[in-house]
């Protein structure tokens, strides 16, 4: 098991970052009935980990018993029937899965399925608690359809079952529902935090960590655990012990964009935003989600731009990836971005050096 | 000779046909056509014959003409005669209508000489029978009821009646003898010179015209003989040829070898039709005498296609030796429409004899249908009069795709089948009999022609590469043109050349919709306007171009002709239009922008600070946003909005020179790779046990886990070296590597290098399989010119994982789900399994598959608690199921000594059991198995 795994806290009371969140969540559940809850915070700050821990606090250890089901489900949509296949990971009193995957289907799984799900009052409810949770993932991802489906859904069974909803942004999802949850914000941890965090693996795994290289680890992360400590195992394994300066290996796509705004300083023109498209269609291709591309393609281009043109850059990279997510083809949008960002530095140098 | 005595049966017949004539008259409407006008002289009687004036024709030219020049009219004399066509009788009685439409008219001086060969006129029609000597028999006029006596004329002889079959057997790859062409075409040419001279007169005649109009130019002028046919001579010909073809296994003659004189000279014909004059009588006689001559030569030939004797097959399959039909046996047309594909199959088959028999678009195209249709034409042969051999045209093939595909399907089954049995083909006369059982596989025996408009629909690719085809060109604008001057003058529409090619050049030589915008015009009075054809004529075709042709029109920026520099600005607004249209009349918005984006980028325009490009790029970005949009609230009428998002572009980029266009490819390859592979990642992410699974989603997998993984599985300080020479750390490193790969359900596997990504690998060696990460991960982080910098294990080392991992699997296995880590709880269990296996044997012995793995796991834990202690040993016992089974078996000796031993062992303890494993909702609790025994 990679570190992330091994030690990824199992209770509320073994959490190290969110320490505060996850007391309150630990009063919550045992003091009285909990709330629905919406987690929302960027990824690899810990909203998983803190559902698992809330969801073995409620169950106790039954709830890390799960299996994953394929589901197949007879939906019927008004004149025709739909097939819809459901994965789902469940355990005796929770049900995980992400509704999004269904792509614009999705208001039928949520109208049915969940509702179906939600009905179900568990069988053995002796002793326990009644009610079941169902844990959707991607809120964000909901179509609106969908997450008004999801209100009425949230209010009627509320007597046999928890929702807790897992969602990146909180603003993509409708005030309606936010209004219905108790709504938990899981920010990225804090540098020191992923530091603390690092040195607690370290220890645990008996290795010499030095201050400064956990440091180093933790910028390079971008905020996110995950990554800190899966670069922590990587380092480990390619060179132990660890030295101050060591090289940490960055992710492979992110040095690909950096060739990319490398490409796009180098020379504006068609012909060089063309080579730019079959580099973009290349992450694409990798499963890597447009905005990322965009918002990782600002960054670097960033770093290399004077100063004064920042606010205009940022402004059209706003303004572009609005777009794209109103729109279907990522690179379009991409590609408009990368010649007014052309357009944009020509001008300036033209004007700069004459 | 003349007034011979006819026989009362051929009076009857006479008298039939002359009341038939006579309806034919009343009933017709008067027909613009050709005029003859021979006899002027009638024009003098009064108004009141009129009605009765072609019994007087009948009666009083026949003779006239016997006499004077029996062979040029022949046709004439037909009327008495058994094989009287109807052309003829029409012609007679519109060239009475004639004379009466005209005034006297100032003739030419050939109809003045004819005319002095008529003999002095005697009285044949009188309402008097007093009048008329010999016999003469009443006819009563239907409306008005006047009663009027003719004279009864007898005006064949025997020698006549010979001729005449002699003529109609004739086998010219004509369909009329010479002498009848001949005359058409004579009368052809007075007719223009009569219509010169009588436009001036236009104001007498319009009293009758509009009745006139009731049939569309298009089909009253449609070519009914293969020299007028306005398509390409080349095509012609060869459609032609390969309709001859199948004489000698339809007909069952011979090709003749004057088929390419005969060929040239309709060449020379055709060309020639409009123009010529039938000046000569010495070319007439020409013609006459190659025929005479050639019908001479080839009677038997000339007998073979008369369709008109039913017996005819009967007698020539006996003579004749049989030559198959030609290679290829169907013939696809296809062509734009309105260029005369149909009316070519048309008039080629019934010119060589056949009868066509069409199934268009608007029959039934269903296999079942179509198939019987077929069979009928291939194999039937009717008994009615019409007795020819059929030739099948297939309308349309391309129209309706699933409809038009069972067509082509029986098509080609039958053509295939005719391949299988290529030796025992049958001629027509077997054909015919053939058994209901052969009727599945019949071969094609008849010519089937398949018109379309798109050659290259999918519905007919398997077509396309049994048929012959041919495509149709545009004729061109003069020839077009010519027949459309011809034609309006017959319609005496004045019309200026310049205004018909412009007409022509519109329509893109479409002549059908030429001759219904004429038709219209002439209709409303109108003249052709050249300036404003485009709004004045409705006929536009709402042609839709091929999407390269659209992109084409976009990327390029057209030489204006004729710079109008008066108003540029009507100009753009007219590129606008069209532009607009063009795409809009195309539909497929998406492909189109998918086009314009693959595309846009490789121009060749001038764009110094990327202005062009980002306006380009938001239009396209903006089609997308309003795709989107549409597509999500259903608004389909915003759709027409498209098209005018295309002409900013076309006005940035737009360049003289040609551009080369590609087809969109790449957005569709990324779309379908992307797919694949997420598709790839669920399925792996499925086989990770859920309790890692559940953290990772695709987006955190690839932003920030490939990465860092495949570091991790890839520790550059593992030397594959063997386990007990490895240090204690390293050990300890190889082991959790192992547990590492198991967890996320990795393992190497042999796979055949994949010459594209070998490059990128540097372990791919030429060896032909090569150990890869089972599920590809490292596709996720390598892009197209980069190198990777992920460490790469060694071969030797990977199958060393590969070995550990296996038996890592096998231990899981084996151990319960539950997993290998907590080795208390799998002792436990294990001792359990020991005692059991200890204290039923035979148990044990018949159920190898259930107690085996434990007792083995037993051994492995405790062995290989280090786990990579021996890795050798460890894999003879783990690896394969036989060694452990034969290892097994060896404990326990002799089979009979152990069945004896057994035996023992159950009668001291009076119990039999079994162990099932399996499910139960029953109360559980622990009970040891001697609390049973005891």
């Amino acid at each position: 098991m990679l570190w992330v795994d091994k030690y990824r806290p199992k209770s509320l009371d073994k959490v190290i970052v969110h320490e505060d969140i996850a007391q309150n969540l630990k009063k919550l559940v045992t003091e009285q009935d909990c709330p629905h809850l919406l987690f929302y915070g960027p990824s690899g700050s810990g909203k998983k980990t803190l559902i698992m821990a809330l969801l073995k606090q409620i169950y106790g250890a039954s709830a890390e018993k799960v299996k994953v089901e394929n589901r197949a489900w007879k939906v019927d949509a008004g004149s025709r029937t739909l097939d819809l296949e459901v994965t789902t990971l469940s355990s005796t009193n929770h049900v995980e899965l992400t509704p999004s995957d269904a792509g614009f289907q999705d208001r039928y799984i949520v109208q049915e399925i969940i509702k179906e799900m939600a009905k179900n009052r568990p069988i053995d409810t002796k002793g326990k608690k009644g009610y079941k949770v169902l844990v959707l993932n991607e809120v964000d991802k909901l179509s609106r359809e969908a997450q008004h489906s999801l209100r009425r859904t949230m209010e009627k069974y509320s007597s046999s079952c928890r929702l807790i909803l897992c969602c990146n942004s909180s603003s993509k999802v409708t005030e309606a529902i936010k209004s219905r949850c108790l709504n938990v914000r899981i920010n990225a941890p804090s540098k020191e935090e992923i530091v603390k965090v690092l040195e607690f693996i370290a220890k645990k795994e008996s290795l010499q960590l030095p201050h400064n290289f956990a440091a180093r680890i933790a910028e390079k992360s971008n905020r996110s655990l995950r990554r800190a400590i899966l670069s922590l195992e990587t380092c480990r394994v390619q060179n132990y012990p660890f030295t101050d300066n060591q090289v940490i290996s960055p992710m492979d796509w992110e040095e690909y964009v950096a060739e990319v705004a490398a490409d796009i300083m180098k020379e504006q023109s068609p012909k060089s935003l063309f080579q730019v498209r079959g580099k973009v269609y290349e992450l694409l291709v990798n499963c890597i989600p447009p905005e990322v591309i965009l918002k990782r393609l600002l960054h670097e281009l960033l770093k290399k731009l004077d100063s004064e043109l920042k606010l205009e850059v940022c402004h059209w990279a706003a303004y572009y990836e609005h777009r794209m997510r109103l729109g279907q083809k990522a690179i379009f949008h991409i590609e408009a971005f990368v010649a007014k960002f052309m357009s944009i530095y020509k001008n300036f140098l033209i004007a700069a050096f004459g | 000779m003349d007034f011979d005595i006819p026989s009362p049966g051929e009076l009857e017949r006479l008298e039939a046909n002359e009341e038939e004539d006579d309806y034919l008259y009343f009933e017709e409407a008067p027909y613009p056509y050709p005029i003859d006008g021979d006899e002027e002289n009638e024009e003098e009687k009064e108004p009141s014959f009129r009605q009765s004036e072609s019994p007087d024709i009948n009666g009083c030219k026949r003779p006239r003409s016997l006499l004077s020049d029996p062979i040029i009219n022949l046709d004439e004399v037909s009327p008495a005669s058994e094989k009287r066509s109807k052309i003829d009788d029409n012609r007679v009685e519109m060239e009475d209508e004639d004379w009466l439409r005209f005034s006297p008219v100032k003739e030419a001086v050939r109809v003045m000489e004819e005319e002095e060969e008529v003999v002095p006129q005697e009285t044949i029609l009188s309402r008097y029978a007093s009048e008329i000597d010999g016999e003469c028999f009443p006819i009563t006029a239907p409306d008005g009821g006047e009663r009027v006596y003719a004279k009864f004329c007898r005006a064949l002889g025997d020698e006549e009646v010979k001729k005449l079959d002699m003529k109609a057997k004739s086998n010219g790859l004509i369909k009329d003898p010479i002498s009848v062409l001949l005359q058409q075409s004579e009368k052809e040419a007075f007719n223009k010179v009569l219509q010169a001279s009588s436009e001036d007169q236009n104001e007498t005649i319009t009293a009758e015209t509009p009745i006139m109009h009731e049939k569309l130019w298009v089909d009253k002028y449609s070519p009914s003989s293969f020299t007028e046919l306005l398509s390409d001579e080349q095509t012609n010909r060869e459609v032609l040829l390969w309709l001859k073809q199948w004489d000698a296994s339809v007909f069952g003659s011979e090709i003749r070898s004057t088929t390419d004189e005969v060929l040239s000279a309709l060449k020379r014909h055709s060309t020639t039709t409009h123009r010529q004059k039938s000046d000569s009588a010495f070319t007439r006689k020409n013609h006459l005498n190659r025929w005479t001559k050639e019908s001479s030569t080839y009677p038997k030939n000339s007998e073979v296609s008369n369709s008109n004797t039913t017996d005819n097959h009967d007698s020539w399959n006996k003579k004749s030796k049989l030559i198959g039909p030609p290679e290829q046996k169907i013939l696809l047309l296809c062509g734009a429409p309105g260029l005369g594909k149909t009316t070519l199959a048309h008039v080629a088959a019934k010119h060589c004899g056949y009868r066509v028999v069409e199934i268009n678009a608007s029959d039934e195209r269903s296999a079942a249908a179509i198939e019987t249709r077929i069979l009928d034409v291939v194999q039937m042969n009717s008994v009615t009069a019409d007795s020819r051999p059929k030739c099948l045209v297939i309308d349309e093939i391309d129209g309706a795709l699933g409809d038009g595909k069972g067509a082509v399907d029986v098509i080609l089954k039958m053509v295939l089948a005719e391949r299988k049995h290529a030796t025992g083909k049958e001629n027509i006369d077997n054909g015919k009999t053939s058994s209901k059982k052969e009727r599945k596989t019949a071969p094609l025996s008849r010519p089937v022609i398949c018109i379309c408009n798109d050659l290259y629909a999918p519905a007919l690719r398997p077509l396309r590469q049994i048929a012959k085809v041919h495509i149709f060109v545009q004729p061109t604008v003069s020839r077009v043109v010519n027949r459309l001057k011809y034609i309006c003058n017959m319609e005496g529409m004045t019309t200026r050349s310049f205004g018909l090619s412009a007409l022509a050049d519109y329509t893109e030589c479409d002549i059908r919709s030429c001759l219904n915008t004429l038709q219209f015009l002439n209709k409303k009075n109108e003249t052709l306007n050249v300036i404003d054809i485009g709004s004045q004529v409705v006929g536009q075709k709402d042609m839709s171009k091929s999407l390269f042709d659209i992109w084409k029109e976009i990327f390029n920026k057209r030489k204006m002709k004729r710079e109008r520099s008066t108003d540029p600005s009507g100009s753009e607004a007219k590129k606008f239009d069209f532009l607009h249209s063009l795409v809009s009349s195309r539909g497929d918005y998406d492909l189109i922008f998918d086009g314009i984006h693959e595309n846009i980028l490789k121009l060749q325009y001038h764009d110094p600070v990327m202005d062009k490009t980002i306006s380009c790029l938001d239009c396209l970005g903006t089609s997308d946003l309003l795709h989107r949009y549409i597509m999500r609230t259903q608004q389909m009428p915003l759709y027409v909005y498209f098209p005018s998002l295309v002409i900013p572009i076309h006005r940035r980029v737009a360049q003289i020179q040609r551009p080369t266009i590609e087809w969109p490819k790449s957005y569709h390859r990324c779309r379908t790779l992307l797919l694949e592979k997420q598709e790839f990642l669920r399925s792996w992410h499925h086989k990770i046990p859920p309790y890692i699974g559940r953290h990772l989603s695709v987006k955190s997998f690839v932003e920030d886990f490939v990465s860092p993984l495949l570091h991790v599985l890839s520790p550059p300080n593992l030397r594959p070296v063997a386990s007990h020479l490895l240090s204690d750390g390293q050990k300890n490193q190889l082991a959790g590597l192992v547990m590492l790969m198991c967890s996320y359900s990795v393992t190497y596997k042999n796979v055949k290098p994949d010459p594209a990504l070998s490059n990128l690998r540097e372990n791919a060696a030429s060896d032909a399989s090569v150990l890869a990460l089972d599920p590809h991960l490292f596709d996720f982080i390598s892009f197209k010119g980069r190198q990777l910098k992920h460490h790469v294990l060694t071969v030797a080392m990977k199958q060393v994982l590969v070995h550990e991992v296996e038996k890592q699997k096998i231990l899981q296995a084996s151990g319960g789900r539950s997993g290998i880590l907590n080795k208390p709880e799998i002792k436990k269990t294990n001792q359990d399994f020991a005692r059991k296996t200890t204290s039923a044997p035979n148990e044990s012995r018949r159920n190898p598959f259930t107690s085996k793995p434990p007792s083995v796991s037993v051994e492995k834990v405790t062995i290989s608690k280090p786990i990579s202690s021996d890795v050798k040993k460890a894999s003879r016992t783990a690896l394969s199921f036989f060694d452990r089974f034969r290892k097994s078996r060896k404990d326990y000796e002799d089979p009979e000594d152990v069945q004896k031993r057994a035996t023992a062992k159950r009668d001291s303890r009076p119990l039999l059991f079994k162990f099932n494993e399996g499910f139960t909702n029953a109360v559980k609790r622990p009970v040891r198995m001697r609390e049973f025994l005891l």
